[in-house]
């Protein structure tokens, strides 16, 4: 059993990554974990050769520490194992937490919280239906209140973010970040895709990744969410890295 | 540069079966292809002259069809196949016609003169669409009509309490303003032979109709008191009235004609009118309003029996007739071979008119061949005959409805264009669309579709309406109209375009994206560069089509060609975000320990 953070994950939140894994090292005492690119990006951009050269690297990882179920918190590292490795299996990290269920001292956090969540689902998983409710079965046990749209679950929009359409035709990428957010009533919106978090608050809406809720403190409507942390490559890059020594730290600990 | 065979492939997948594009069930249906729901959507936004604008682009007498048409676009229209309610689309067109139609509006430019001459024989719907379209071709064009009015059948054959005559002379004026000459009252093969017009003219466009009547050989149909629907209809049509009728009125028939003859036989003082047809009552071939309202006026209807023998007095006048019960009317070939049993029943009455079909009449001397009903035989594509300056349109080559008969005009008048022209009758030419089709169309309802009734129009009462030959129907007000505009389903498919803003950049459908991909071998790449992979497209085609995996197979072939990089500028820093995402700085693995 290991754990891989991704890439915009650890680049918005080491401490994040951190508690996530140390909740898991808890569970699943030989944790491992691997700390890469999944090769998506080289993937949507339409270099085939390079991906599979990629892809093979962290394949490689993963067998050197000897890692036979990955758990993942990122829906395209999800997709990009269960397509491409042959031999070692995923599970997302939305569909593990139902199952080993949370630590008490999280549940029902939230409960006295006045915030409304609009839920958005990430796209590339449109139709894992079981990720989508783990993701409702977190946000219930925390105590928060959700509400679904006509574009919940297997209707997901695009947040803008996907197909690496950002750097390409950037006025598009805003016209439909701002699409998507105005599919919820809700300023408030709960994301699984650090990505998408970032979509969100360029367009002015409050967007908490699940793990900000699942770690952080709780959120009620006055106070303002976490910073944009992607929108900053500096800030990412040194996350980035603070990331990967949680990862070693926790898993020697 | 070059893509793959799989690109292809998909692209050209998508364009063949994407159904952006496809025409809605109304206009598919409607053999003259007017633009339903758009007309429909002016009407409900209360553009009433945008809306006239729209039926004009096809049809010449908005008001006319809006009255009488036996509209194949509600037999179609999604609200008939999934609830049995129809839009009153022919209502609709009435009411454009009623607020907005005025002269000014009307296109009247014609072509550059050709110097050749076309006559029109009959100035029914087909001649006139025919003659129209001549005209606009830049030829001149004379129609003959052996009746001293316009609107063939539509005058002499529908009744004036459905259709007012001033509305078809006021339509018809239309084709006088572009130039188009009338000899009215001149009977082709008799006073002008057949022969005589084709050596005076380039070309000849046989519309002449079907208005001989005819009466089946049952006993007794040489009484007095035994008449033919067009003859009935027309003598009433043009004076009000039929002398040689009695007061005890029977109709023999079940189609919209028979409904028409019992109708206006109230309106010339009958006092008992029965309808006698072959058909139970729920098989009437007539259409469901002309049924209805014939009941509404206190037609009896006899359905299911068959005329066994016209019963005569002594001085030889109708007395009345045996009937025989119908045990069946078609055989199991779906032939007209009616059967009926022993039981008989005798009904009172003093004049029979028998609306049982009508033929066309030659006109031509022989010269053209006729079939069935005496139409005449003509290429279906073309409506070419066999003398190749000779085209036939309307009841005379087989149109059932005004608005076929309008279709069936314009495409003879298209294959005398060409041969005018010496151009091929065929080449080029997409039949399909020259008359009703069947639409491609295949879509979910619109979320959140309700099952809302069809707007009632204002009928005058049975009891004021049936003595008198004043307009049946007064047509909708501003508010029903809107409301039954609302009512429209706007079909079409496009759903891929309400979740997908990136393709609307490009096209309307992605049949125009790729469409013009496999036309030109090449695409932008900030095309597929723009697509999000979310997916949403294919997640809402009704045919699942891989939208986003076909622009992911673009992008692969660009790479190819772009050593081994995306032409995108703006990618430049993905590929450093990636080349980092795998360095040694950033990744790590550690094996898990007890």
């Amino acid at each position: 059993m290991g754990f891989m953070p991704g890439c915009s994950l650890p680049s918005y939140t080491p401490e994040g990554v951190k508690k996530t894994m140390e909740y898991l090292k808890q569970i699943y005492p030989d944790l491992g974990g691997v700390q890469k690119c999944c090769g998506k990006g080289t993937k949507a951009l339409g270099q085939e050769e390079k991906f599979k050269e990629r892809f093979a690297g962290l394949q490689k990882d993963i067998d050197d520490v000897g890692i036979e179920t990955m758990i993942v918190a990122c829906q395209n590292c999800y997709k990009t194992i269960k397509e491409t490795s042959d031999h070692t299996d995923v599970e997302s990290l939305w569909t593990l937490l139902p199952k080993i269920g949370l630590p008490e001292e999280v549940r029902g956090k939230a409960k006295d919280s006045d915030v409304v969540f609009g839920i958005h689902d990430s796209c590339s998983t449109r139709y894992e239906k079981e990720i989508q409710d783990g993701i409702r079965w977190i946000m219930s046990e925390l105590g928060y209140r959700v509400e679904e749209t006509e574009h919940s679950r297997e209707n997901a929009r695009c947040c803008g973010f996907g197909g690496m359409i950002v750097p390409a035709n950037p006025d598009l990428a805003t016209r439909v970040m701002k699409r998507r957010a105005d599919d919820f009533e809700s300023d408030h919106v709960v994301v699984y895709c650090a990505a998408c978090r970032s979509s969100m608050m360029k367009v002015g809406k409050k967007a908490f990744h699940i793990l900000d809720l699942l770690w952080g403190p709780v959120v009620y409507n006055e106070e303002p969410a976490p910073e944009d942390v992607l929108s900053s490559p500096a800030k990412s890059w040194i996350n980035r890295y603070k990331s990967k020594h949680a990862v070693r730290q926790v898993v020697k600990a | 540069m070059e893509f793959k065979k799989n690109v292809w492939e998909q692209a050209s997948h998508i364009t063949d079966g994407c159904m952006g594009h496809e025409d809605a069930f109304c206009t598919a249906a409607c053999p003259m292809h007017t633009d339903v729901k758009k007309y429909i959507a002016q009407i409900g936004k209360g553009d009433y002259e945008g809306a006239l604008k729209t039926i004009r682009e096809k049809l010449f007498l908005p008001n006319t069809l809006g009255r009488i048409c036996a509209h194949p676009c509600e037999t179609d229209c999604r609200r008939n196949t999934e609830f049995g309610q129809p839009l009153s689309v022919a209502g609709l067109k009435r009411f454009a016609a009623e607020r907005a139609d005025r002269k000014e509006l009307w296109e009247d430019s014609v072509g550059e003169p050709t110097g050749k001459r076309v006559a029109v024989i009959g100035a029914g719907p087909a001649g006139a669409q025919a003659a129209i379209d001549l005209r606009k071709a830049g030829h001149e064009v004379v129609i003959y009509d052996k009746l001293h009015v316009v609107g063939g059948m539509m005058r002499v054959g529908i009744p004036e309490y459905r259709l007012p005559r001033e509305v078809i002379d006021f339509e018809y004026s239309y084709l006088v303003d572009l130039g188009v000459e009338f000899k009215m009252g001149v009977e082709i093969g008799k006073d002008v032979t057949f022969s005589q017009l084709r050596e005076d003219y380039d070309s000849v466009i046989v519309a002449n109709g079907a208005h001989k009547g005819t009466i089946p050989p049952v006993p007794g149909k040489d009484a007095e008191g035994v008449f033919n629907a067009v003859d009935y209809l027309k003598d009433i049509s043009l004076t009000h009235k039929f002398p040689k009728a009695g007061k005890k009125i029977a109709v023999i028939g079940g189609g919209d004609v028979a409904m028409d003859c019992a109708r206006s036989s109230w309106r010339i003082g009958a006092e008992e009118v029965l309808l006698i047809s072959l058909e139970e009552l729920e098989n009437l071939p007539a259409s469901q309003e002309e049924i209805d309202e014939s009941q509404e006026e206190d037609v009896q209807f006899i359905n299911g029996w068959g005329t066994d023998e016209i019963l005569k007095d002594k001085a030889g006048k109708v007395k009345g007739l045996r009937l025989k019960k119908v045990l069946s009317v078609f055989d199991e070939n779906g032939r007209f071979a009616p059967q009926f049993s022993e039981e008989t029943q005798e009904v009172k009455i003093d004049t029979v008119v028998f609306a049982t079909g009508q033929q066309v009449e030659d006109i031509t001397d022989g010269q053209l061949e006729q079939k069935g009903g005496g139409r005449y035989v003509t290429d279906p594509d073309t409506l070419a005959t066999n003398l190749p300056d000779v085209f036939a349109a309307g009841d005379a080559s087989g149109g059932a409805i005004v608005v076929q008969a309008m279709a069936l005009g314009r495409k003879a008048a298209a294959s005398a264009d060409r041969f005018l022209k010496e151009k091929d009758l065929a080449e080029g030419r997409n039949f399909k669309l020259e008359y009703s089709f069947e639409t491609r169309l295949d879509v979910p309802l619109p979320k959140g579709t309700e099952n809302l009734p069809r707007t009632s129009g204002n009928h005058r009462s049975a009891k004021e309406r049936k003595r008198d030959f004043k307009a049946f129907d007064l047509g909708y007000t501003d508010e029903q109209a809107q409301k039954e505009a609302s009512r429209c389903l706007q079909c079409e498919c496009k759903l891929c375009m309400t979740e997908c803003l990136m393709m609307n950049d490009y096209g309307e459908c992605p049949q125009d994206i790729f469409g013009e991909f496999l036309e030109k071998g090449e695409i932008d790449p900030i095309i597929p560069y723009s697509c999000n992979m979310c997916g949403g497209c294919t997640h809402v085609c009704p045919n699942d089509y891989k939208i986003g995996e076909t622009f992911m197979g673009m992008r692969k072939d660009f790479i190819l060609h772009n050593d081994g990089k995306s032409p995108m500028d703006g990618h430049k820093a993905i590929e450093v975000h990636q080349k980092l995402g795998f360095s040694k700085i950033f990744c790590t693995k550690v094996k898990g320990v007890k």
